[in-house]
């Protein structure tokens, strides 16, 4: 099993330690597409997420950005096209699979598991759980407590590190909307994922924890793991993501940095008047 | 032995054998979130088979027919019937569980429980049809050289010490990593799967864990009852185990104690034995009915989280992680109501 370095933290957005980047493709689609009766969700989005960085996955509403990452994440099962994570064809692993090889999501509108506690929440997602076989329960029990002891104090690293340890003995459905955002992630970084997808982390959080939640997003890339993120809040973008994909209309409109996104007339029209210097959508 | 004391081990042995069912009902709705409205089918699973298999061959004119009839001894008849009432939720878990979730596997459960209960209601020869088993043998009661009268409260014990055993069975399970992630597939099934938990499978041992304490249950019930038919587990029985678990607190095995002895003992088992009022035959059963009906109703709407709810499992830290937590200079400042707005 290969051990995915934990992440440090980074001083701020615009600073950290040096970042040894890659071309290579983490995550990838091919021609994907999905109906739902007569609507085209996603109409032919083929894009490669580049290992070891952040990818900003943009686009107005409706262009099939959060069908996209259902896909990826292996929630839906696209009509036709391919999915892949490294070298490998994923297309038809369910979720728990793909998770299995570190591809973990969060989802647009948070979903903690809200009748465990915060601690819980991060506790349920360790990789490795040797209580959850009832041979290891009943038979070796001191593995059990070994393995629980060690996830145990991970858990509460990561909970310091987004500062939700003071709140780790609290029913989950009792935090916050932006507590379940950093719960959230807090989580998917207990399940030491290699590639991350954060759908639309900053959505619904004040100025002051989009920052905080920057920073660790950023802690993350620095820790080797590669982020794709959908997001509205283009300031954002241009701060954290070093590659944005833009889809419209379910089809992918175009690639590349931020900096030459903004001079593309096709990605301008595609947010209805070409407000780019901002949040496009509400 | 006074009537009285007789009707008390009675009534213990109620309690003991409800425990048991709403503990394995409570791992499967409680924890797993499966809404098993055929619970009450696994119950008769369990006690059917457990009474075939310790009854000897049918014989002629004895008016029974039914399968097995091996006389194997207490407890080989009554772990066979919980692995038996296993292996019927095996299949029914390989056929819906894949496809269906909550509401519409609820739906698809209680229509299974009616069709068990018409098969075995009319198919005779599987175990007797309606008429079901009876003169099952009392355990261990040629052996002791026990009567009617000290044979209660022996099997009350013997049922307590199995109740002690399948608690701590129990208890093991819903405080591993095993039941917390039970309790993540309750509460989000996709966000369990995106974590990398296999729904399916956690659910169907769930069920399967389950299903077995309800065939242990239903066993024990022949046993002690010495008969079984259809009346004794008419569908609607099934909302009898929900509601103790449900007034005692879902997903809390110590509040099922306490629903087991309000709603299947106090309201079901105690009225049976109040006699009738003249000139009204059964009303007071009835009257128990309307008021487990109300009683529900009042801690749905008063106590919607049971008698005693759902435990809150603490981080509880080494003293050590503790010290170096609170002494640590990296972390994040902790989040203020502003922050998190």
């Amino acid at each position: 099993m290969t051990e995915t370095p934990r992440p440090t933290p980074a001083p701020s957005l615009t600073g950290g330690p040096a970042i040894v980047e890659t071309d290579r493709s983490a995550l990838a689609c091919v021609d994907i597409h999905k109906s739902f009766g007569g609507a085209k969700a996603v109409d032919g989005a083929s894009f490669a997420v580049p290992e070891g960085k952040i990818t900003a996955l943009i686009g107005p509403n409706g262009a099939g950005k959060t069908t996209v990452v259902n896909i990826l994440s292996g929630a839906m099962t696209s009509d036709s096209g391919v999915v892949t994570i490294g070298d490998q064809d994923v297309t038809r692993l369910p979720s728990y699979k793909r998770a299995r090889l570190g591809l973990i999501r969060t989802f647009q509108l948070s979903r903690e598991l809200g009748g465990l506690t915060v601690f819980e929440n991060l506790l349920v997602a360790a990789k490795v759980q040797a209580g959850e076989s009832l041979t290891n329960i009943y038979f070796r029990p001191g593995l059990v407590k070994r393995v629980e002891a060690e996830n145990r104090e991970r858990a509460a690293e990561i909970l310091e590190q987004y500062g939700l340890y003071e709140l780790r003995d609290n029913w989950a459905r009792e935090l916050s909307g932006g507590q379940k955002r950093l719960l959230e992630i807090a989580r998917a970084v207990m399940a030491e994922p290699q590639l991350l997808l954060l759908d639309e982390p900053m959505a619904g959080v004040n100025p002051v924890l989009i920052d905080r939640i920057g920073e660790h997003i950023f802690d993350l890339k620095t820790a080797g793991v590669t982020v794709l993120m959908v997001e509205h809040n283009l300031n954002v973008v241009e701060k954290i993501c070093d590659h944005v994909i833009v889809l419209a209309e379910g089809r992918t409109l175009a690639t590349g940095q931020m900096s030459e996104l903004r001079d593309n007339k096709d990605v301008v029209r595609a947010y209805l008047g070409g407000v780019l210097d901002g949040r496009v959508d509400s | 032995m006074s009537p009285l004391v007789y009707y008390l081990f009675t009534l213990a042995f109620f309690v003991f054998a409800y425990c048991i069912l709403g503990w394995g009902l409570n791992l499967q709705f409680g924890e797993g979130g499966i809404l098993n409205f055929a619970y009450i089918g696994f119950v008769a699973i369990g006690a059917y088979v457990t009474g075939a298999l310790s009854l000897g061959k049918p014989q002629a004119g004895s008016g029974q027919t039914y399968i097995f009839g091996l006389s194997l001894p207490f407890p080989i008849g009554l772990i066979l019937g919980g692995l038996a009432a296993c292996v019927f939720a095996l299949l029914v878990a390989v056929l819906t569980f894949r496809r269906l979730r909550t509401d519409y596997l609820a739906m698809v459960l209680i229509s299974l429980s009616l069709v068990l209960y018409d098969v075995i209601n009319n198919f005779v020869p599987l175990f007797n049809g309606a008429d079901g088993l009876t003169n099952v043998p009392e355990p261990f009661a040629d052996t002791l050289g026990l009567d009617p009268n000290t044979f209660v409260p022996f099997f009350a014990g013997v049922t307590l010490v199995i109740a002690l055993i399948m608690w701590w069975l129990m208890s093991r399970i819903t405080r591993s990593p095993l039941g917390r992630t039970l309790r993540a597939t309750r509460d989000d099934p996709e966000a369990a799967s995106a974590l990398g938990k296999n729904v399916f499978r956690y659910q169907l041992t769930a069920m399967l864990i389950g299903s077995f304490y309800a065939g242990i249950g239903g066993g024990l019930i022949i046993e002690f009852a010495g008969a079984f038919n259809t009346s004794a587990w008419l569908p609607g029985e099934t909302f009898l185990i929900f509601a103790a678990v449900i007034v005692g607190g879902v997903g809390n095995n110590k509040g099922m104690i306490l629903g087991a002895l309000i709603v299947p003992v106090l309201f079901t088992q105690l009225p049976k034995f109040i006699p009738d009022i003249p000139g009204h035959p059964g009303l007071i059963l009835n009257i128990a009915a309307m008021a487990i009906g109300v009683l529900l109703m009042f801690v749905l709407w008063f106590r919607p989280q049971g008698v005693i709810p759902e435990k809150k499992r603490f981080s509880r830290l080494p003293a050590v992680l503790v010290g170096r937590r609170s002494g640590s200079t990296q972390q994040s400042a902790p989040l203020s109501t502003e922050d998190t707005l």
